[in-house]
């Protein structure tokens, strides 16, 4: 369970987020939706300590976040970032290791797993995204999709009870959006829970248990995909949405 | 006399000097009981002064020979040790007395009140004079007075050592009517003036200089008789008023029963000005410098140790050897304090970019400063002041740094400065979202520097590395001020003793660029691979 209680983010005097609450359940997909600078990226990021916040409590499963900076949050983090994994827009794959040794680099370094145990489940979670062909390949020498698909890999390799999708798709053309959908959805069929933050509509629709509309640092509506997108409530929900279809 | 470099900072290091000068002077007269015990005789001198006062000897130049080398023989017998020479630039000399590496100054140091205030200043163990030198050719210059008439609307310039007795005279002979132009060695100076190089008209030199190397400068003529006596005189602490008195009373004793004019008489630089003597000492034993002639003694000796201007093959292959082996002090010197500067240089960086304000100033502080200062003063600083503030933190503890140990960490230091910045930079390049990637992962700051910024960040940083270890490797030359000899420092020494500047000074260049070719090769290849990565 991930509870976002009451989360408050200020940049000077600008609010970004207005006391934002959620809860995603063991299994659930959750995706964030809203119009750019409605605050989805932000809160995704507090959630893994990338972005302090300034009030509020984030709950992973026993590991309880707050605002306060200090050893205590460091600590608290570093539990998290072992349990939530985070997939980013420019994929960040390290330059200088294989795509087998991205994979594996956490698992060895971070969770002290021997090697060849590492490397073995590096391979299989590589066929999982059908990337296995090209572990001895650098990251610069991959397409986006298939770098996002190790990205994916490596993220995996850490057995998250948790994923942080941050926008994944936007910087692939729509050949390879599709690649790295269709390795989130298997996921997704899987059971990973996994909050996404996204431009994908049809992904949002086929895919996500619940979604919440963010807007101007507050959620304007939460609700499973056949109400956001049959049945709006808000006037912010249709206009995102009328305004995403255009 | 010899070379002088007198740089710019020379007042702040004497003001230094002097807040650190007390402490050494603690017990006085050990200085014979010392040299009794230890066996030995450690006297400093320069040997790229060359001859005849001390120089490797021609037919065998591992070996070193010169009146001064004998002299030190002589003092030494005297206590029944043996003599043992110390390398140091000749300006650095009495620096090396206060740090305790030498018993004895014993290279054409002139009497001064300065000195004879400062140190213990035997009697003179030698009386010297100037001698101007002119072209052969030369018809205009024939006395001193033509040095004052301009010639074709053009003052007439002289060529001298820099910071040398002869300076000295020029200046209060000629003023403003005499130029001149500044040289780091005697030969140098001599041969810019046989040349006529830069409007060059005459020469003011040591006359025992000219007395030894005339015969290699066919084209110089001394003009007029020689002026400005003074007196080359033995240096020690101001403590060791006993070696002080021993010294004078050897070179007493030597005076009188003719060995010192056997010395001199072998390199060809005894004359009848030897006899003239100002031997009064004060209470310590420091000669007062007051010149009391004495009877003339007109005997001729003929030298058996003269100058032989050598060049060509002969000298590379003699002397070559030495050269290549200074070429490994470089060397070591280069591979030892490069990688410690890479290690200080990381942890400054890192310090800068990821530490506590409290730890980051500092750090910023530090390589503001050793950037800022030159390495030559810095070299300056660890080599003769740390020991002396180990002397006043630990007291009696005899704390004292090596010289080799000295250079290393003086350009490990220097070094570490410009590492540390281009460090900041390599890791400031590597985009923000490697860090997040890799602490996403659960991985500490400190795992993900080390497993990923810092990995990426060094592979940037390795070409501009390499050049600055090209950069340090002939930065090395400047060890020899705190009497390191390398290669550079070994050049001037036998190219100035064996008049071959050319030949060893190609062999020289070609050493360093054998050294230094393949790391730019190394350099080159880098870039090139980083290109290839980059474009993926």
């Amino acid at each position: 369970m991930i509870e976002l209680t009451q989360i408050v983010k200020r940049y000077q005097q600008h609010e970004v987020l207005r006391g934002v609450s959620l809860t995603v359940a063991d299994g659930e997909v959750c995706v964030l939706l809203g119009p750019s600078g409605g605050g989805k990226s932000t809160l995704l990021r507090t959630i893994n300590g990338l972005e302090s916040f300034d009030s509020g409590s984030i709950r992973v499963s026993d590991i309880l976040l707050n605002a306060a900076a200090g050893p205590e949050r460091e600590a608290a983090l570093l539990q998290i970032r072992r349990r939530v994994g985070m997939v980013f827009q420019q994929f960040n794959l390290f330059p200088h290791r294989s795509v087998l040794e991205n994979v594996t680099e956490a698992p060895i370094h971070v969770l002290k797993q021997p090697r060849d145990v590492a490397v073995q489940n590096a391979r299989d979670i590589l066929a999982r995204v059908g990337m296995a062909e090209k572990e001895h390949a650098r990251p610069g020498s991959l397409s986006g999709g298939q770098q996002q698909r190790v990205a994916i890999a490596r993220t995996l390799a850490m057995k998250p009870e948790a994923i942080l999708f941050d926008e994944p798709t936007s910087a692939l053309d729509p050949r390879t959006t599709a690649e790295v959908i269709s390795v989130m959805t298997d996921l997704a069929a899987s059971g990973q829970r996994m909050i996404v933050v996204t431009h994908a509509m049809s992904f949002a629709r086929t895919v996500a248990h619940r979604i919440h509309i963010l807007h101007a640092g507050r959620i304007a509506e939460s609700g499973p995909p056949e109400q956001i997108f049959g049945d709006p409530q808000e006037a912010v929900t249709r206009e995102f949405l009328s305004e995403a279809a255009s | 006399m010899f070379g002088n470099r007198q740089p710019a900072f020379l007042p702040l290091l004497c003001l230094l000097a002097t807040c650190f000068t007390s402490p050494l002077n603690a017990v006085a007269d050990e200085g014979v009981d010392k040299i009794r015990q230890r066996g030995t005789l450690i006297w400093g001198a320069d040997q790229e002064g060359g001859g005849p006062f001390i120089y490797p000897d021609p037919s065998n130049p591992e070996q070193l020979i010169g009146f001064e080398v004998e002299l030190a023989q002589l003092i030494a017998e005297h206590f029944g040790v043996k003599p043992v020479f110390f390398q140091g630039q000749w300006d650095k000399l009495p620096d090396l007395l206060d740090r305790g590496d030498i018993d004895l100054v014993l290279n054409g140091y002139e009497w001064t009140s300065n000195r004879a205030a400062r140190y213990g200043v035997s009697i003179p163990y030698y009386i010297f004079e100037l001698q101007l030198l002119g072209r052969l050719a030369d018809d205009s210059l024939k006395s001193w007075d033509d040095l004052l008439t301009p010639i074709n609307g053009r003052k007439r310039k002289v060529s001298l050592l820099g910071g040398s007795a002869a300076q000295d005279y020029i200046e209060r002979f000629g003023g403003e009517d005499i130029e001149v132009a500044l040289f780091e060695g005697a030969t140098d100076a001599m041969d810019a003036t046989e040349l006529a190089l830069s409007g060059i008209d005459a020469n003011l030199q040591d006359l025992p200089i000219w007395l030894f190397y005339g015969k290699g400068f066919p084209q110089l003529r001394p003009i007029g008789a020689p002026v400005g006596r003074g007196y080359y005189v033995a240096m020690t602490r101001k403590v060791d008023q006993d070696l002080l008195r021993a010294v004078n009373e050897i070179l007493l004793a030597a005076l009188q029963d003719g060995r010192l004019h056997r010395i001199f008489a072998k390199y060809g630089i005894w004359n009848e000005t030897q006899m003239f003597r100002g031997l009064e000492t004060d209470e310590s034993g420091s000669s007062v410098g007051i010149p009391d002639p004495a009877a003339a003694n007109s005997e001729t000796d003929d030298a058996t140790e003269v100058y032989q201007p050598s060049g060509g093959w002969e000298v590379v292959r003699k002397r070559g050897g030495l050269l290549v082996k200074s070429a490994g002090m470089t060397v070591l010197l280069s591979v030892t304090s490069m990688p410690i500067a890479v290690l200080i240089g990381l942890l400054v960086a890192l310090t800068r970019l990821y530490g506590p304000w409290y730890l980051g100033k500092p750090a910023a502080i530090y390589v503001e400063i050793v950037r800022g200062t030159p390495l030559v003063l810095q070299l300056y600083l660890i080599y003769f002041l740390v020991p002396k503030l180990l002397d006043i933190l630990f007291p009696g503890m005899e704390l004292t740094i090596n010289a080799f140990a000295a250079a290393v960490i003086g350009l490990a230091m220097n070094y570490s400065a410009y590492e540390a910045e281009i460090y900041r930079g390599g890791i400031q390049s590597i985009p923000r979202g490697q860090m997040e990637a890799a602490i996403s992962l659960g991985m500490s700051r400190s795992l993900a520097l080390r497993r990923v910024i810092i990995p990426q960040a060094t592979r940037l940083v390795l070409p501009p590395m390499t050049n600055d270890f090209i950069a340090l490797f002939k930065d090395t030359a400047v060890c020899s001020v705190i009497t390191v000899v390398e290669l550079s420092k070994q050049y001037y020494i036998q190219a100035r003793s064996a008049g071959a500047i050319v030949e060893l000074g190609l062999l020289t260049a070609l050493l360093y660029l054998a050294m230094s070719y393949p790391l730019s090769v190394l350099t080159n290849r880098m870039e090139k691979n980083l290109n290839l990565e980059r474009r993926g």
